[in-house]
This record gives structure tokens, C-alpha cells and sequence, in this order.
């Protein structure tokens, strides 16, 4: 194959994964590894890997958007981050003993979840915890964050079960090559009832640190071919740059929907594979 | 307290700009080498400890060897949010707040066990 060509398409797919999962909000990992494993037919512990360095780099990228603006609660995140980095040295470590239909399987899985909740309703508690758990005192995670010209105090709870949803997110991050940003996002909204906005910047906070604690892992044990992932890494720091500027323009609820019939059948593929068919 | 969410702010900001631009600019360096020198073999995978990556790195880096660049963006990439704990902790730290000191370690650990762990 064509150098040129090779570079090419390893660009665009990363600079699609880049546009859809920054205006989808479904993470670009769900994209570069059946892009790597079914069109490239990289071997699977490569593609998670080169994935887990494009979920870093979207992380980073949408990062500045957050700083600086109170949202991220760094203690929930810190606190967290304990058992997300657990569970991903778990995935990793096993990752190499995991065969390959049984990967697809829990990818198909997972796509074909991730693309069920585009069709739910999403519900958010405006009202949030009324107190916070006797866990969250002692480690204060209660914060608050600015609202236009107004603070909003919020408290803390369903400490403990987050934190064991953190360490499956975590290891499925590190077996798949994806953000886990769904999980991360549900267990802090659902569980912990901490406000959507403070949810959402909270994973961001967290995703880039779950991804690097396996990433070194994959790495070191020399599974990442240097020149997909960067032409993948600057395709989709590209597509999240583009997908941030486009989605003022673009109807995101259609799209993320669009995609969600995508994944579905991509989901199915990799089912079929997992299934040996 | 506000000039220390402030310093925290800064040096976050700091890291991510810092880091995104040198991790594209070697990036792209490599990918153009790689086209450059005729894209007849593709760079061989990085592996094995830390400082090894790092001595190959620095070793073909001076020859413009195409995988050397791409290795040091993705190293870039990955001590990003390495950088970003360590921030953190020394910002917890300036804040006499052990208990955040402590879990930042913890979570600095995990990352370089899984480094450790992968290269042996």
C-alpha cells in the first residue's frame, strides 16, 4: 500500500472519530477501534492501544473548556480517580490473556449500550442530594460552582457504590480503548447526585488520567505502532477541533441519534465476530 | 484561598497548551519524515521500560529518525494528564491538605505500576 495512502486514510478515520465524539459526546473510542481492527485488521491489544492515546488527546483537547470554570470538582475527581486507575491497571494486565471474540463481544456490548442511552430520555435530579453521606464529609467532597453571577452549593452522596462502578469503567476502559465517559458520567449524576454540569467536567477531568494509567502499560509492552497512532492521534485532535466549531451549527440530538443507528451496526460486526460468525 | 484556585487555574492551562502544541508539532514532524524518507518501513513499536523508550528517543531524535518524533508526541500525550496530578498535588500540597496530598500519590503510583508493569 502507498505510504501516502496509509497516512491518508489513518487520518481521516482518526479525524472522524475526532468530529463524532466531540459533537456526539459518545467518545471517539467507540470509532477507532472497530476502524483500526475491522478496516486495518490491526490486532486487537493495538488498536485499545493507539485508542487509549486518542481518548487523551480528546480529553486534553476539550480540558481549557472546563478550567478554570469550578465545575470539575477535583476532590471527586482525585478521590475517584483511586479506583478508575485500579480497575484500568486490572483491564490492562489481563488485557493480553483476554481473546480476541471475547473483545469483541464486550465491545459489541458496550456500542450497543452506549447507543440505547442516545435514544433515552436523559433526566437529570435539579433538586441534587439534600445532605452529604458520612463518606463524603469526612473526605469533603461537597463544593460549589458558579452560575452566572451566583454560587450553587451542592452536596455529595452514594459515595461507595460510585466508587465500585469507577473501578469496572476503569477496567473496561483499559480493555476496550474508550473513555468510559458514559459510566463515569452516570455513576456521579445517578449515584453520587452531583449537578449534570459538575458531572460532565468532572469525567473529563478524570478520563485522560484513567486512559494514561493503561496507555503506559500498552506502550511499554510494546503495542503501539507510532505511526497510526499519530496519524490517528492528529486526525482526531483535528475532528474534535472541527466538531467544537460545528456544534453551534449542526443539530447534535439528530446526530448523535444517526449515530447511534451506526453504532448498532457496527455493534452487530463485532457481535457476529465475537460469535465467530 | 482564591489566589490559590487561581495559581491552580495558571498552571493547568499552563500544561495543556504547552502540551497539545509540542505533542502535534512532533507528531506531525514524524509524519512528515516518515513520508519524507519514502515510507519504506514503518517505525518499529516502542517497548520496555521507561528510560529505554526514552534513551531510543533521544538517540535517533538527533538522526530525525520519523519513529523517534512520534514516540516523543506520544510521550508528550501521556504525561499530560501525569503533569496535570502533579499540579495538583503541589497545589494540595501548598494547601496543607494531606489528605488530597496522599490520594494524588496513590493515583500517580497506579500510572507509573502500569508503566513498570508493561515493560517487564
Amino acid at each position: 500500500m502507498n505510504p501516502l495512502l496509509i497516512v491518508s486514510s489513518m487520518l481521516l478515520g482518526g479525524l472522524v472519530a475526532g468530529v463524532i465524539g466531540s459533537l456526539t459526546g459518545l467518545g471517539g473510542g467507540l470509532v477507532i477501534v472497530p476502524f483500526l481492527t475491522l478496516v486495518f485488521h490491526l490486532p486487537v491489544p493495538q488498536a485499545v492501544g493507539v485508542s487509549l492515546f486518542g481518548v487523551i488527546a480528546t480529553s486534553t483537547g476539550a480540558a481549557p473548556r472546563f478550567v478554570g470554570t469550578g465545575l470539575a470538582n477535583v476532590r471527586v475527581g482525585l478521590f475517584l480517580q483511586v479506583a478508575a486507575s485500579s480497575g484500568a491497571l486490572l483491564g490492562a494486565l489481563i488485557s493480553h490473556r483476554v481473546p480476541a471474540h471475547f473483545l469483541f463481544l464486550i465491545f459489541g456490548i458496550v456500542m450497543l449500550y452506549s447507543a440505547i442511552m442516545s435514544f433515552v430520555p436523559t433526566s437529570h435530579d435539579a433538586a441534587g442530594a439534600a445532605r452529604s453521606s458520612p463518606l463524603a464529609e469526612r473526605f469533603r467532597l461537597a463544593s460549589r460552582y458558579r452560575d452566572g453571577d451566583h454560587w450553587v452549593a451542592y452536596q455529595v452522596a452514594g459515595v461507595a457504590p460510585a466508587f465500585a462502578i469507577m473501578v469496572g469503567a476503569g477496567f473496561l476502559s483499559a480493555l476496550l480503548g474508550i473513555g468510559s465517559g458514559v459510566f463515569k458520567v452516570l455513576a456521579m449524576d445517578k449515584l453520587m447526585r452531583l449537578p449534570f454540569k459538575v458531572s460532565t467536567a468532572t469525567s473529563n477531568f478524570m478520563i485522560g488520567m484513567t486512559a494514561a494509567t493503561s496507555a503506559g502499560y500498552y506502550l511499554s509492552h510494546g503495542d503501539i505502532p507510532p505511526l497510526t497512532a499519530g496519524a490517528v492521534i492528529l486526525g482526531v485532535i483535528a475532528g474534535a477541533y472541527a466538531g467544537g466549531h460545528w456544534m453551534k451549527r449542526i443539530p447534535t440530538r439528530l446526530l448523535r441519534r444517526l449515530f447511534a443507528v451506526v453504532l448498532c451496526v457496527v455493534a452487530l460486526d463485532m457481535l457476529l465476530k465475537g460469535f465467530g460468525l | 484561598m482564591n489566589g490559590l484556585v487561581e495559581h491552580r487555574r495558571r498552571i493547568t492551562l499552563g500544561i495543556l497548551r504547552v502540551s497539545i502544541g509540542l505533542c502535534l508539532a512532533m507528531l506531525l514532524a514524524g509524519v512528515v519524515l516518515f513520508l519524507v524518507h519514502g515510507g519504506a518501513a514503518q517505525p518499529a513499536n516502542p517497548g520496555g521500560s521507561l528510560p529505554y523508550i526514552l534513551d531510543a528517543v533521544l538517540h535517533r531524535g538527533g538522526m530525525l529518525h520519523a519513529g523517534a518524533f512520534l514516540v516523543a508526541g506520544l510521550l508528550v500525550l501521556l504525561f499530560t494528564p501525569v503533569a496535570r496530578l502533579i499540579a495538583g498535588v503541589y497545589v494540595s500540597a501548598r494547601a496543607r491538605d494531606g489528605v488530597y496530598v496522599l490520594i494524588g500519590l496513590v493515583v500517580l503510583g497506579l500510572v507509573l505500576v502500569g508503566m513498570i508493569l508493561g515493560g517487564g
